[in-house]
């Protein structure tokens, strides 16, 4: 057996000149090239393969999460239509529907593209480093991901088709099999993809914490990090905490739903007309746990999100971020805040009014850090020299978003309101407009902004501005009219109510939101083809097309597959040194300051 | 145990910052962490950096577990501080199930994990004073001093699985099983749980033996070593805890 010590290694301690005769020596490029094969490709540790297979799983998920939304919204309105290849929609098909839509929407695009997408792509590249900490850990959470991606999807094609549950399963109906046509399983399945989920979303979590802390580029403090590197670092805490108590709760619904345990399942249930064995649990467990998962969720799916528009706000106004600690705080006091509020989601749910009252005191405390976000969103861009290209727009439609589906959370977190709005459309406008929206709008400026440095083209303006104002009018078309549907008393999930007298007169209404929604859908073809088409044909990037100073523009677009390589960036300079021409005297041409640009010019 | 050898001071490059330079790999492409670690001479950044990485890695994961089973633990305490509607009575009742926890098999169980913490700590450190060597350039040791260590905490830590299954059968035997009542459930969930955890880290304890025979990296062997370590630690602290709110909570 041959140990392997006496050849050339460093550390700070070691021996130098070994050191830098290894770095000196060329990249073995023929190596590189005979292993490079498309197999070696797919199951690459590469984090850049891996953030790009992250985006197209969440491509496909938003896909098919939008279509099922289609059906749903036409089944509201016409629901004795027939539907090719599916047939007139029956009430459990629309439960399914709606299930899966909020699960795919959720967890495989909210959750999905903007952490595990963008953030393995670029945390390591805008930190300075060639790869996560762990590459293999990461390509095991993507493998995962996937296979929990397909069980999901397989739940359509199970006995009784998918869960009737909803997004948040609530027993005793998910934790029933006899409960209806979905509930067998149906419900297994995703049961099983949402704890096989959370191990990968664990895993993923782990290897953004590690790295962060761990992986940065010599001066790259922790207060130079861009804003993006930030908010992926506190959601990989919030994942951290919140998916290990839904995988708890998921084992434990698994098991009562074939151990015969009764965690959630209360005594003297009938179901179906037949008394069920289970006693002495509480379904109110359930709603505590999931909760107290689901609304630090909320953040995870928008958190990235904030970062990204702080970031590109600054960028295309061309200023630094209007108080950059102020908005690490408010990250950092948005993922503390979020796991005190679980509550108000469980107003109705029976619930001792101290506590209401608390929780509903925390949960406008929220309001506070969003509205130092928001504040500083709106100093960043003011008298700012504008580029309007398209991630900027969409930036701005993100703040427009935010704001308007932020003002109604104040509200629904009064538990006097709530009792009355819960359940009703209104929750379902807030969530989509300040989650849904402002969420995707996110992922499509991230999308516009880093397609330049993922395939080396840009994307093309123009169309990118028609999709940008179709789905910015199109998102307020759809939900704020679903204010109206709530304040009116309008109850969500129902699959049909057009034979009940009270929201008869509202059918108008329904109607425009559907319309609406075809439109809307339909200008996101633009997207799919401004996409796929500029991969191919889009005009060159070139390095830094956007004139940014992090240190993934440093690097060829795309970045070559061993990323900084010999050649590890040197930070001097905060992330947002937009605007001054000062700043840097000879070389004075351009108005931005590279991070890893010398500290003496 | 006594270090081998004291660091050898030489200057040390000044940290401009943040995680300090030298955390990605020096050397042709592929990044760092895990990736690369074909047991190619160039296939590493400082083994000390990576070993710090490692660590990190670990203690996010020690969290997450913890995280894990405070969520079951807290359940567990809310299921037995909050009555339950009984249809028969007509009105809300606590669980009023004892518990008849098997006592002596459980403290003799508590040992074996401890004690097996204890190997594979001895495990570590003889692993951690042999990683001196490489801190001067030197091959460590060919002298598997670790070895032994080892392969007494992967026996204890089998006989820690023999003894739970054994508590398992005990209570089966008195016809108590994972349905009979809420205490029996989180019994099982809850010990059933850190059984699979520690059978996890009873794997890598596993490979990690058979792996210092085979042409397996020394400082990736450390590492394996190092993190179960602190893992195997983990699982032990917990287990105890475990063990504490069953005692309080068996009725």
């Amino acid at each position: 057996m041959v140990e392997v010590w006496s050849l050339g290694y460093s550390d700070e301690n070691g021996v130098q000149g070994e050191l830098s005769e290894i770095m000196s020596r060329p990249v073995p490029m023929s190596t590189q090239a005979t292993s490079s094969g498309w197999l070696r490709r797919l199951f690459s540790t590469d984090h850049k393969v891996i953030g790009l297979q992250y985006f197209f799983l969440s491509l496909a998920a938003v896909l098919v999460g939008m279509a099922l939304s289609l059906l749903m919204r036409i089944h509201i309105v016409w629901p004795k239509v027939v539907i090719p290849f599916l047939g007139a929609i029956k009430p459990e098909g629309y439960l399914g529907y709606l299930t899966m839509h909020g699960t795919l929407m959720i967890f495989f695009v909210l959750s999905t593209a903007p952490q595990n997408g963008f953030g393995n792509y670029f945390l390591p590249l805008q930190l300075g480093a060639s790869e996560m900490a762990f590459p293999r850990l990461n390509r095991a959470g993507f493998w995962l991901t996937l296979v929990s991606f397909l069980l999901l999807l397989a739940a359509f094609f199970a006995p009784g088709g998918a869960s009737l549950a909803g997004w948040t399963q609530y027993p005793p109906l998910s934790a029933i099999a006899s409960a209806g046509p979905g509930q067998g399983s149906g419900t297994d399945l995703w049961l099983s993809s949402i704890a096989i989920f959370c191990l990968a979303s664990l895993l993923s979590a782990i290897n953004f914490i590690t790295t962060t802390l761990k992986m940065r580029a010599g001066g790259m403090t922790l207060m130079r990090m861009p804003l993006t590197c930030w908010t992926w670092f506190v959601t990989a805490i919030l994942i951290l905490l919140a998916f290990s108590i839904l995988l708890a709760a998921a084992i434990m619904l698994l098991l009562d739903r074939h151990a015969g345990t009764s965690f959630f399942l209360p005594s003297g249930l009938m179901v179906s007309g037949v008394a069920i064995e289970h006693n002495g649990g509480s379904p109110l467990l359930w709603q505590h746990l999931f909760w107290f998962f689901g609304h630090p969720e909320v953040y995870i799916a928008i958190l990235p999100g904030m970062g990204m528009t702080s970031h590109l706000l600054s960028i295309f106004s061309r200023k630094p971020v209007f108080g950059y600690s102020a908005m690490v705080g408010a990250t950092i006091a948005i993922g503390l805040l979020g796991f005190s509020v679980w509550g108000h989601h469980m107003f109705v749910s029976g619930m001792n009014p101290y506590a209401g009252f608390a929780f509903s005191t925390l949960t406008t405390a929220i309001a506070v850090p969003s509205a130092i976000k928001t504040f500083n969103w709106l100093g960043t861009i003011w008298r700012g020299h504008f580029r309007f290209t398209v991630p900027f727009l969409f930036s701005v439609g993100f703040v427009s978003l935010f704001i308007s589906g932020g003002l109604t959370g104040p509200m629904l977190a009064q538990p006097a309101l709530d009792i009355y709005l819960h359940d009703t459309y209104f929750v379902v406008a807030h969530f989509h407009l300040i989650m849904g929206m402002a969420g995707v709008f996110a992922i499509f400026s991230a999308t516009y902004f880093w397609f330049p440095k993922m395939f080396g083209r840009i994307m093309n303006h123009r169309l990118g501005v028609w999709h940008f104002w179709i789905t910015l009018f199109g998102a307020y078309s759809i939900f704020m009219p679903m204010h109206l549907l709530g304040m009116a008393g309008h109850p969500r999930r129902y699959s049909e109510l057009t034979g009940v007298q009270y929201v008869a007169a509202l059918a108008p209404l329904h109607k425009f939101i559907t319309v609406a929604a075809i439109v809307t859908i339909a200008g996101q073809f633009l997207f799919l083809v401004n996409f796929f088409w500029s991969m191919f044909k889009g005009a060159p990037a070139g390095e830094n097309p956007w004139q940014c100073t992090t240190l993934e523009w440093r690097l060829s677009s795309p970045p070559p597959q061993h990323g900084f390589g010999n050649d590890s960036p040197v930070v001097h300079h905060g992330p947002y040194e937009y605007g001054s021409t000062e700043l840097h005297g000879a070389v004075a041409q351009q108005d931005f300051l590279m991070q890893d640009a010398p500290a003496n010019p | 145990m006594p270090r081998i050898s004291e660091h050898v001071g030489i200057e040390r490059k000044p940290k401009l910052g943040g995680g300090g330079p030298g955390k990605i790999p020096h050397r042709h492409g592929y990044g760092g962490g895990d990736d690369g670690d074909h047991g190619e001479p160039e296939d590493f950044v400082s083994p000390k950096d990576r070993l710090r990485r490692y660590r990190i890695g670990m203690t996010a994961a020690i969290i997450a577990f913890s995280t894990f089973f405070i969520g079951m633990a807290v359940s567990y305490l809310l299921r037995l501080g909050t009555p339950h509607w009984d249809p028969e009575l007509g009105h809300s009742v606590r669980d009023s199930h004892v518990l008849a926890l098997p006592y002596p098999r459980l403290f003799i169980n508590s040992f074996i994990l401890l004690l097996s913490s204890l190997t594979l700590e001895l495990a570590r450190r003889s692993l951690l004073a042999k990683a001196e060597f490489a801190v001067m350039g030197i091959a460590p040791p060919r002298f598997k001093t670790e070895l032994p260590w080892l392969g007494i905490t992967v026996f204890l830590g089998f006989a820690f699985l023999a003894g739970q299954i054994l508590v398992w059968n005990i209570l089966r035997d008195q016809g108590i099983y994972l349905s009979s009542n809420i205490r029996s459930g989180f019994f099982y969930m809850l010990t059933g749980a850190h059984a699979v955890h520690l059978a996890g880290g009873l794997l890598v304890l596993l490979w990690a033996s058979i792996s210092s025979s085979m042409r397996m990296r020394f400082e990736s062997r450390q590492i394996a070593i190092e993190v179960t370590a602190w893992y195997w630690h983990f699982m032990g602290i917990l287990w105890i805890l475990i063990f504490v709110l069953l005692h309080f909570s068996k009725g």
